[in-house]
């Protein structure tokens, strides 16, 4: 595993270069940690304080902690209410999309029917399509459908423009273990619908829940639909919430970076727990691909 | 398997609410956004057939020139900055020094948190009054150096264009997953043949990651030129028009009813990005050849 470990069984005296090499290796790794964390840090800080306090020195620290802005956050803009739209959105396009997705990769992977990789090149290619370009037609879509400003508009696109890269990560994970549990499976007559509840969906569950993180992730995160699908307060999502606090008249400061606190928690804590199944779920695609 | 005929029935109900989907969401949209670039259409009279006229008019606008131009910079800087840069710490970060697990957590994090909030987290950085960036310049004695960095003409487009340029955690996670698979022997070997550690990155690492490196140049480029939410938060396209890219101007003329319009941009922003991975494979299956043949 360790590529260059074999530098250190060697011993041998550093010459003044290496030396130099091994600072300038410490300065970037740390100045790349401190480009990302210091301003997450220091708009954390800010949110405690009060807007007097921002303005007289962006760099001080709070004289008290100010939780108030928090409350603010949650009353004014009406926070928990877009939270639980992004909670809800989120779930159902996963769930939604990891079980079509699921199906579909199944079909493809485990049986040779005429046409299966024209159908997944062709879904493949999807992941390419830059999605903003479609808001003319997406918009139609939804304004036809009647389902402008609902958050179903969202579940339904969310849970399709997910489908390539899931059903590419998923399939990836059904080519990896043997058929033969299946045709045993088969021989004991156990029926199509029966082969993949209990022996495939099992048997795949890395890759579904590699594939559900990518998802879960994308969906919280999503702005740019969000925005041009949903308009009334009650079917806004956090990521259009955080933008509450500024108006073209005045800016809550404050409110407006505890708002943004709030907004980033849940992937920063979800991150942190699941930090493998998050990395490789977010990179699966590129990695494998 | 093979398709038993028990199976058929199956193997349709299993696709098919996958390809009605794609369908709907992937391949008429793109058919849509075609034909309708050819008609005027202001989304609520009857739609007019005006030929290519459309794309004339988005061709002759500066705003959309400027936006194109914007994106293709965008792209070329993910290319050639952000992707060199993350190789670089992958290539660091491979050989395990102390804390590796924790910085590779830590460059990671914008990958996590949605690019809203980290496009508000820098309008922060960089808001004339009250922005840490003034602030720190204000902080060291460079008071002089402070501006307005997002309204003025000249700074605007970098500032919006660089901040995300140093975020790497992304490529360089996919670079590192790379680098674990790449056999331990060939080290050996090098090492055996007394090479250093630079010559064992230049002449075994980097090559044999060629494939994740070419990956990420594509997606750079991709995600360069499918820029939005940095450019519609933090300056709007403003000031004059100086920071605006494609998906934004196809945003402002769906804002304002020129559908027509709009759709043709769509167009040419798949068109572009096709063709940029067509090319970016060309030129990569190029080197391979060249490779090759060296040997």
């Amino acid at each position: 595993m360790a590529k260059h470990e074999m530098n250190k069984s060697v011993i041998y005296k550093r010459t003044p270069l290496q030396r130099l090499g091994t600072v300038g290796k410490w300065c970037l790794i740390l100045f790349f940690a401190i480009y990302t964390l210091f301003p997450l840090l220091w708009l954390f800080i800010t949110s405690l304080k009060t807007n007097a306090e921002y303005f007289e020195n962006p760099f001080s620290l709070p004289a008290a902690l100010q939780f108030s802005n928090y409350i603010n956050a949650f009353s004014q803009a009406n926070l928990g209410r877009m939270i639980l739209n992004s909670i809800t959105v989120a779930v159902v396009a996963t769930f939604l999309n990891v079980m079509i997705a699921a199906m579909a990769a199944y079909a493809i992977s485990r049986f040779r029917f005429k046409g299966r990789e024209i159908i997944f090149a062709l879904i493949s290619a999807g992941v390419m399509v830059p999605l903003n370009a479609l808001m003319v037609p997406y918009f139609t879509i939804f304004s036809k459908a009647g389902l402008l400003d609902s958050l179903n508009a969202l579940r339904i696109l969310y849970t399709a423009i997910g489908l390539p890269i899931s059903i590419f990560i998923i399939r990836g994970f059904m080519d990896s273990f043997p058929v033969e549990i299946e045709e045993a499976a088969y021989i004991d007559g156990c029926g199509f619908f029966g082969r993949f509840f209990r022996i495939v969906f099992p048997l795949t569950k890395t890759g579904l829940v590699t594939a559900a993180t990518f998802q879960f992730i994308t969906c919280w995160n999503e702005f740019v639909y969000a925005n041009l699908l949903t308009s009334s307060p009650e079917s806004k999502t956090i990521q259009i919430g955080i933008r509450y606090f500024t108006n073209q008249f005045t800016t809550d400061y404050v409110s407006m970076y505890a708002a943004i606190i709030i907004a980033i928690i849940p992937s920063i804590l979800g991150y942190i727990l699941f930090q493998e199944k998050v990395m490789s779920g977010l990179t699966s695609g590129a990695v494998k691909g | 398997m093979k398709v038993r005929k028990s199976d058929k029935i199956g193997i349709i109900l299993f696709l098919l609410p996958a390809l009605a989907l794609f369908t709907i969401f992937f391949i008429v949209p793109i058919f849509s956004i075609c034909y309708m670039s050819l008609f005027e259409w202001n989304g609520i009279s009857a739609a007019e057939f005006t030929g290519l006229s459309n794309y004339k008019a988005i061709f002759s606008d500066p705003v959309f020139l400027r936006s194109i131009r914007n994106n293709l910079i965008w792209a070329f800087a993910a290319c050639f900055i952000q992707v060199p840069l993350a190789l670089l710490m992958a290539l660091i970060l491979s050989t395990r020094p102390r804390a590796w697990k924790f910085f590779r957590t830590v460059y990671f994090f914008p990958q996590v948190i949605s690019g809203i909030a980290i496009a508000m987290l820098w309008s922060a950085v960089f808001n004339s009054e009250y922005g840490i960036l003034n602030g720190l310049l204000r902080a060291v004695g460079l008071e002089s150096l402070s501006k307005n960095w997002l309204g003025d003409p000249s700074t605007a487009f970098i500032c919006v264009l660089i901040y995300g340029l140093l975020y790497i955690g992304y490529y360089m996670v996919i670079m590192m997953a790379g680098i674990t698979n790449i056999d331990e022997t060939y080290y050996e070997a090098a090492k055996i043949d007394g090479a250093n550690r630079f010559q064992m990155d230049i002449h075994i690492t980097i090559p044999l990651i060629r494939y994740s490196i070419v990956t990420c140049i594509t997606l750079a480029a991709i995600f360069g030129l499918r820029t939005f939410e940095q450019v519609y938060l933090l300056t709007n396209g403003g000031p004059a028009n100086r920071t605006s890219v494609v998906v934004l101007y196809l945003y402002n003329q769906m804002r304002d009813n020129s559908y027509g319009g709009a759709n043709a941009s769509s167009v040419i922003l798949v068109l572009t990005g096709a063709f940029v991975i067509v090319l970016i494979r060309k030129l990569t299956a190029e080197k391979k050849e060249t490779l090759e043949k060296a040997r």
